[in-house]
């Protein structure tokens, strides 16, 4: 695992991968769904997508090779994201994994070589910060299962949720396509423990507070974020590693550094966490 | 020895900043002794950190009463650059303050004495400043005997106060510290032609770009070149659209300039005033200073320029 990749096109892409990809229209929308399913028909891979409504669907899939046969075949199937997530009002994370888990299974089961998921969140990234942070925790679960299973996810936002939002949901990504920006950062599930990947500057800082308060907040005890992939870290981002661990104490959690790089410790260390109840290795 | 007064009219609400500079022994412990004992005598913890000529003298004049010293530390072991030396200075007035009402301190920077310790100058004249509600007596000392005229020089005028024979005075040479800085940094000379200059609008472009650089000069520092510019460039992308980040070698020195036309800088003593406890607080303009050798600030109403060098 190392620092997020930027997608240019939403294709190349094989089991494990999971993009955070931002469209800015329907156009936009379709240019990112249309080759990333193809590219899932053309590996036999079971199809879903997931979006808005279901006749919105299947109009942006007319372009599609071979629509007609793959939905009556069932080897891709639509629905929308109110029907697929959070179908009793609110999105439960664990539930949802599991969900996608048997899915990836039944297609396995069919003959299909994986599952392919194209889905529009952006629902379930609007309504404040409750179902943010459950967005956060699940986006975290999904990435740290698809490491494991045959399973290649497109997650796409509307890019009018504003940076505030889609700055921690990306980082929380390996695969990331936000118009020309770089992306630089991306935070892990996929290992034993959470760790942090790329640059993290002050431009992601806020994110990074956001989402590694969300994801490392649930239960009390020791939560150990791997640093040893961390190329770059500024003051602002280690001010954001500090008032993570700040916040995350006092829900009982222990926020421990582990395998620090120099070029981190740097500014670690000027806010007093190159010690005490972190560990250097 | 009557009608001295060791720490003269102050009240222990504030910062004092007194250098003493002596020329015999007799001279030090008629100084140092009566302020010692005023100390002790108030139940103010008094500490003592100097070089071994002055500790002996002192232990020997004091007798028991060394052990009633909050501290008596050599001073040989603490140098460890500038920025890193006042840190942990920094981290003990700290741990004082927060167990003491006030206190007195009798310092002697023996590293004044090395080449690689003149900086410190640096780091005393903005202490009157960052420290100034610090509730403290620092009696700086320094021998005559050792140390060279231009430091003795540096010390007056980065010291507000002055021995007057029985009581403390107005030191006349002391100047206010962003005009001692000035004096001391690098003279601003025009950018040379052959400079590389980019006008960059993220900090991840300029991180590219300044690592270029240091990357052709020398690799073993291209992490400390980086991560100083970064901090710059933050700084002048909080105030103006783009940051001007430009880089050129003399002999041996890597320097870089990151320029912008914000409002201009509001404080350009920030580079030596150590990080505050919590998570808030400026830290980057520390951060820069502490990796680069030198620096230099020309700052006015129509922009900031900030020059970082960095010795091969």
């Amino acid at each position: 695992m190392t620092a997020p990749r930027k997608l240019d096109a939403p294709t190349g892409l094989r089991p494990g991968d999971h993009v955070c990809w931002t469209f800015a229209d329907t156009a936009d929308f379709s240019a990112a769904v249309l080759p990333f399913l193809d590219e899932g028909r053309r590996r036999g891979e079971q199809l879903l997508l997931i979006g808005s409504s279901r006749p919105e669907l299947l109009r942006i899939l007319a372009p599609l090779p071979g629509r007609d046969d793959l939905l009556a075949s069932g080897q891709l199937q639509v629905q929308s994201t109110a029907g697929m997530y959070a179908s009793g009002g609110t999105l439960l994370p664990t539930e949802q994994v599991a969900a996608y888990r048997s899915l990836v299974g039944e297609a396995l089961d069919r003959g299909r070589t994986g599952l392919r998921v194209a889905a529009d969140v952006t629902p379930l990234a609007r309504p404040g910060p409750d179902a943010r942070r459950q967005l956060h925790v699940y986006e975290q679960l999904a990435d740290a299962m698809m490491g494991t299973v045959a399973m290649t996810a497109l997650c796409l936002y509307d890019s009018s949720l504003g940076a505030e939002v889609l700055g921690p949901v990306a980082l929380l990504h390996p695969d990331q396509h936000s118009g020309e920006q770089e992306p630089l950062a991306h935070l892990s599930g996929r290992n034993p423990s959470l760790s942090l990947h790329g640059e993290v500057d002050v431009t992601q800082a806020d994110g990074l507070f956001r989402a590694l308060v969300d994801v490392a907040g649930g239960t009390p005890g020791e939560v150990v974020l791997e640093l040893s992939d961390l190329r770059f870290l500024d003051v602002a981002g280690a001010r954001a590693l500090a008032r993570a661990a700040d916040v995350l104490r006092g829900s009982g959690v222990q926020l421990r550094l582990v395998r620090v790089p120099r070029v981190a410790a740097r500014c670690l260390g000027l806010f007093g966490l190159s010690g005490g109840d972190t560990v250097l290795t | 020895m009557s009608g001295v007064r060791p720490t003269g009219d102050w009240n222990g609400t504030g910062l004092a900043h007194e250098a003493f500079a002596f020329g015999t022994d007799q001279e030090l412990v008629d100084r140092v002794v009566p302020f010692a004992v005023e100390g002790l005598s108030r139940g103010e913890p008094v500490l003592v950190v100097a070089g071994e000529r002055v500790r002996t003298l002192l232990a020997e004049e004091l007798g028991p009463d060394v052990a009633r010293l909050a501290a008596f530390t050599a001073a040989e072991t603490w140098w460890q650059g500038g920025h890193r030396t006042l840190h942990a200075y920094d981290r003990d007035l700290r741990a004082l303050h927060a167990v003491a009402p006030h206190w007195r301190l009798a310092a002697e920077p023996t590293w004044l004495g090395r080449d690689d310790g003149r900086e410190w100058s640096r780091f005393e004249a903005v202490a009157n400043r960052c420290y100034a509600s610090l509730p403290y007596y620092s009696l700086c000392l320094h021998d005559r005997r050792r140390l060279p005229a231009s430091v003795l020089d540096a010390v007056a005028r980065t010291h507000p106060l002055t021995w007057g024979g029985s009581a403390p005075v107005a030191e006349p040479a002391y100047e206010d510290p962003e005009r001692f800085l000035r004096s001391v940094h690098p003279a601003w000379v025009p950018r040379p032609a052959r400079a590389t200059v980019a006008a960059l609008t993220t900090p991840r472009e300029a991180r590219r770009a300044v690592s270029a650089a240091a990357l052709d000069w020398w690799p073993a520092r291209t992490g400390e070149v980086v991560q100083a510019a970064h901090e710059l460039v933050v700084n002048a992308l909080r105030v103006a659209a783009f940051a001007e980040v430009s880089s050129w070698t003399d002999g041996c020195t890597l320097v870089v300039e990151v320029a912008d036309s914000g409002p201009g800088l509001p404080d350009e003593t920030l580079g030596y005033v150590p990080p505050p406890d919590g998570p808030d607080g400026a830290r980057g303009m520390w951060l820069a200073w502490s990796l680069a050798d030198d620096a230099a600030v020309d700052s006015h109403p129509a922009g900031t320029a900030i020059r970082l060098f960095f010795h091969r």
